[in-house]
């Protein structure tokens, strides 16, 4: 039975850490790809390329900086006393949902870095504010790691007190709801920042049209993640006393994370077809971006009706 | 370890002896007392620039008017035109949470906006603002109407989309802050014990980058965005199929 909890409890320590690393590896690989590219096609701005690409790789590094986080608050802050069998499956929640989204965020969060460093290889005079851009494009893409390490401290906390199947099973469905509900919004966030700073390379003279449509797009495509935040707190807030209970949290969990999918990739989609329609004759910005945010918020219906079933899958289920 | 101890506010009940004990009733006076040093904060701030602008244009006085510009620009994009109310409030609701995520650099202080009741209240602030003017610029018919479109079923969707609105925009604020201050406390409490750790931290320049990442840089870029998507859901209901009508009646 001990050794049972133990794996647990070391799964989710090595899991957290190394699907984040793994995708953050891959990610700075590509940065560093683009990087020698650009460099190629534009020898003279080898120094701006050079620190587009380290700052762009410090920022995605941030997703498996919090989960290392995680992993040593796990590691160092759990009393032998407090280990049981229940304990370690609510773990398995952190897990869960800690290693999606930094899987996802560490793999995406590379795509504005990869664009940027060619489009400074287009335009090497801009350069500076193509870093800014790529850097703010870059630190919105982190909200999803940042909700979901909110939820894993939650989690934490709340596992010691686990003292039935239910409950454990609650805190894996509030981990699983963030984890699976982080990935659509994140590609679509990652596609959109990857046009964006693409849009910058083709129209500078856009710059200041791409830079609050790229605030209030990445705001709206965050939106389904928000919608999974918010059922994974409900979900912690809210009781387990029969298994019942539980079983609805888990599905509501699946139906928040699996509804926000198709949402959060076609929002990116709409997002950055919208701007690399506003880089090419920024005249029409204001009729673009209405159109675009009209259309995404009828895309993001769907997410709103996966919450409304899965907070009604919480709270109705007696 | 973190998280629960940073929700547990210290609250105050003064209708308990009425017996109404719920939790609604409560008040996290700590969060009320920080908002209002915000707002003290804001006109302290006031006075002088009140004083500066009088005077004859120097580098302050360009430092405020292009500030100020700025925002006339973004309202002028995003609504079309000019209309001093409109911009009056979102540049306002921009100050008020900037001041709020940033006063935690005031030492003893931290920021209202990682409770989630002050976000909900600028959230539903922003929500009632749009509401009011929309109902002004389309009439009460009119705007009823909207809620039965594109068929009568879809009322309750409707209704719920518009509150999923408010919910996101409050959530996003509060998720980014109160992450950024979770983290924050994580780092301080880890490295507190040893003074070695303290001069590591304060050498290397994580503390610095900590605090200016998700203190600063995160305060700004939400309170931006804040006030970005209040403009853009103002302009999308102000605008109706006959543009000539919105005009007149905004």
């Amino acid at each position: 039975m001990m050794e049972i909890v133990e794996i647990l409890h070391f799964i989710t320590i090595s899991m957290v850490t190394a699907a984040s690393s793994v995708a953050v590896g891959i990610g700075e690989g590509f940065v560093g790809l683009s990087a020698i590219r650009a460099i190629n096609i534009q020898p003279e701005a080898k120094d701006e390329i050079q620190k587009t690409a380290v700052l762009g790789m410090a920022l995605v590094e941030t997703a498996a900086i919090l989960c290392v986080t995680i992993s040593f608050i796990i590691l160092f802050g759990t009393q032998d006393a407090d280990k049981n069998l229940y304990f370690a499956l609510s773990e398995l929640g952190i897990a869960i949902g800690l290693s999606l989204s930094g899987f996802a965020i560490g793999l995406v969060s590379a795509m504005p870095a990869r664009s940027a460093c060619l489009a400074i290889a287009r335009q090497p005079f801009f350069g500076n504010k193509i870093i800014r851009f790529m850097l703010i494009a870059q630190a919105m893409i982190q909200t999803p790691v940042i909700f979901s390490f909110i939820i894993a401290i939650f989690i934490k906390s709340y596992a010691v007190s686990a003292t039935t199947i239910a409950e454990s099973l609650k805190l894996i469905a509030s981990g699983l709801a963030i984890g699976l509900g982080s990935i659509g919004p994140a590609i679509g966030l990652g596609i959109f920042g990857k046009t964006a700073c693409n849009s910058i390379g083709i129209n500078r003279k856009s710059y200041g049209k791409i830079f609050t449509f790229t605030l209030i797009s990445e705001g709206i495509i965050e939106t389904p993640i928000i919608f999974a935040f918010l059922v994974s707190f409900l979900i912690i807030l809210y009781q387990a006393s029969t298994l019942l209970i539980a079983i609805a949290m888990l599905s509501a969990a699946f139906c928040v994370g699996l509804g926000t999918f198709g949402p959060g990739i076609g929002l990116g989609k709409i997002a950055a077809a919208a701007c690399h329609q506003i880089a090419k004759d920024p005249e029409k910005y204001s009729m673009l971006s209405k159109v675009s945010i009209l259309a995404q918020s009828i895309a993001s219906t769907a997410a709103i009706y996966a919450l409304i079933v899965a907070m009604l899958l919480i709270t109705f289920t007696k | 370890m973190g998280g629960l101890e940073l929700l547990k506010e210290p609250r105050w009940n003064p209708l308990s002896r009425f017996g109404l004990t719920h939790s609604f009733f409560n008040i996290d006076y700590m969060t009320v007392i920080q908002t209002w040093i915000v707002l003290l904060v804001i006109i302290l701030l006031l006075i002088p620039i009140y004083f500066i602008l009088k005077r004859k244009p120097g580098l302050v006085h360009f430092m405020i008017t292009s500030f100020v510009n700025y925002f006339v620009r973004l309202s002028n994009q995003s609504l079309g035109r000019f209309i001093f109310k409109h911009f009056a409030f979102v540049t306002s609701l921009f100050i008020v949470i900037l001041m709020c995520n940033l006063i935690s650099i005031i030492p003893g202080l931290e920021e209202p906006t990682k409770n989630i009741n002050t976000t909900l209240a600028f959230g539903l602030a922003s929500f009632f603002y749009i509401q009011y003017y929309s109902i002004k610029a389309h009439g009460l018919w009119e705007y009823t109407k909207e809620y039965f479109r594109p068929i009568p079923i879809m009322l309750p969707l409707n209704i719920v989309g518009k509150i999923a609105n408010v919910l996101s925009i409050s959530f996003r604020l509060f998720g980014n802050i109160f992450g950024g201050v979770i983290i924050g406390s994580i780092w301080f409490q880890a490295i507190g014990g040893s003074v070695i750790f303290e001069t590591v931290g304060i050498l290397t320049g994580i503390n610095i980058t900590l605090l200016g990442f998700f203190g600063l840089f995160e305060g700004l870029l939400q309170a931006f965005v804040f006030m970005m998507l209040t403009v853009t859901y103002l302009s999308i209901e102000l605008q109706s199929e006959k543009p000539q009508e919105a005009g007149e009646a905004t």
